[in-house]
């Protein structure tokens, strides 16, 4: 198994948390992905709006992260700044397991090791 | 096409596509060298796409290098260490040069970009080799993930049949409004960098290669320069197109232009006068 393959399920084992993937925030590739995934597909589409949009409304700094919430999950991305093109680690998160602020804890506990 | 290898000939290699698809049926271990413009290595360990090598994309070794990872020093003392090449990858990651995960990155995200440099022409030819080593960090590909990746990269990028092959040959220069104090201010770093390289000399692959990034990133980036205006293609100005004029003088004048100026033989080498020229009046 691959150690991104191995540190994505590193992320499942945070209550709650039924999906991740990485992905580039440029070019939109998947490098890894473990467990429901399916809302984190559009995730670099959104964050490149989101990131634009905010730009072209007076927004300074860099993107951090950007939640998504219906009425049953969340989905989360986080933008992992490194040396070259950013990355993106999205989290699929359901409401009745476990509350965003905690979520948020984890991925970014997470997040740390993943390219470690 | 020509094909060559130890083993028995691939029936089903009609294209690179198909001739991965044998190869992933067959689980083969292998070298598919290609030929054309530009050309490359690509790498297959048991049926799946490890690497690829070609001078249309910056490889990982440019990536680790150009984008300031790793120094020279380091990498050649990696590459010391390791005569066969064939551990170069765990090399770096034993040494703390570049962590596991980041590198896993870097492989696959040069893997995809090169298939996608070698999408945007058609091969000469391509033939079956024994493998070699590369260096590579990553479980393998699919022959399908890899074409639907590059499916899916051309679609992004392309605006009308052919544009894609037509932006990445395109040499870019920016446009003088796009150094206006606050134009570029709400760019991202990676898109001001791409503007600042946008001299007017280079394709998109060139500065891919002088900032370490890939080529479709750099494509994705130009296209939103260029939608912004704040780049264009740069099409040289006809004085400073080379001549391609005759370079003789015409037998005859043609009518109603001037007189053509006198013949003036050129210099020609004699046998027994290899020395250095004399000097010129102006050198």
């Amino acid at each position: 198994m691959s150690s991104l393959d191995t540190a994505l399920d590193r992320v499942l084992t945070a209550p709650g948390i039924s999906g991740a993937m990485l992905l580039d925030a440029v070019t939109g590739l998947t490098y890894a992905e473990s467990g429901e995934v399916s809302g984190g597909r559009d995730s670099c589409e959104i964050a490149e709006i989101a990131r634009t949009r905010l730009n072209r409304a007076g927004a300074s700094g860099e993107l951090e992260s950007v939640v998504v919430t219906t009425s049953t999950r969340h989905l989360v991305t986080l933008q992992l700044a490194r040396r070259g093109d950013p990355l993106l680690l999205c989290a699929t998160v359901d409401r009745e397991r476990t509350n965003l602020t905690w979520a948020l804890r984890e991925l970014h506990r997470h997040a740390d090791e993943l390219l470690a | 096409m020509t094909q060559s290898g130890t083993e028995e000939p691939l029936a089903d290699s009609r294209n690179v596509p198909a001739l991965l698809s044998a190869l992933r049926d067959r689980a083969r271990s292998c070298t598919v060298l290609v030929t054309g413009t530009p050309g490359g290595s690509i790498h297959v360990r048991d049926g799946l796409v490890v690497a690829m090598e070609t001078p249309g994309a910056p490889g990982i070794e440019g990536l680790l290098l150009r984008s300031g990872r790793i120094s020279e020093e380091a990498w050649s003392a990696v590459r010391a260490s390791d005569t066969t090449h064939e551990h170069l990858a765990a090399e770096l990651v034993a040494r703390g040069l570049v962590g596991a995960g980041e590198l896993e990155v870097i492989s696959l995200g040069a893997l995809f970009d090169a298939a996608f440099a070698l999408s945007l022409a058609v091969p000469d030819s391509w033939e079956v080799a024994d493998p070699v080593p590369a260096l590579h960090r990553n479980a393998g590909v699919t022959p399908e993930r890899l074409l639907d990746e590059v499916s899916r990269r051309i679609n992004l990028l392309a605006g009308e049949p052919g544009s894609v092959a037509a932006l990445a040959r395109t040499r870019v220069r920016s446009v003088s409004a796009a150094g206006l104090p606050g134009t570029a201010a709400g760019l991202p770093a990676r898109h001001q960098e791409v503007l600042a390289h946008a001299d007017g000399r280079g394709t998109a692959r060139d500065i891919a290669f002088a900032l370490g990034r890939g080529l479709f990133a750099v494509m994705m980036d130009l296209r939103h320069l260029l939608d912004r205006g704040l780049v264009q293609p740069h099409l040289p100005s006809a004085e400073n197109r080379p001549s391609t004029a005759a370079r003789g003088a015409p037998s005859a004048p043609l009518a109603g232009a001037s007189a053509a100026p006198r013949s003036v033989p050129l210099p020609r080498r004699e046998p027994g006068r290899n020395s250095a020229p004399e000097l010129r009046p102006h050198d």
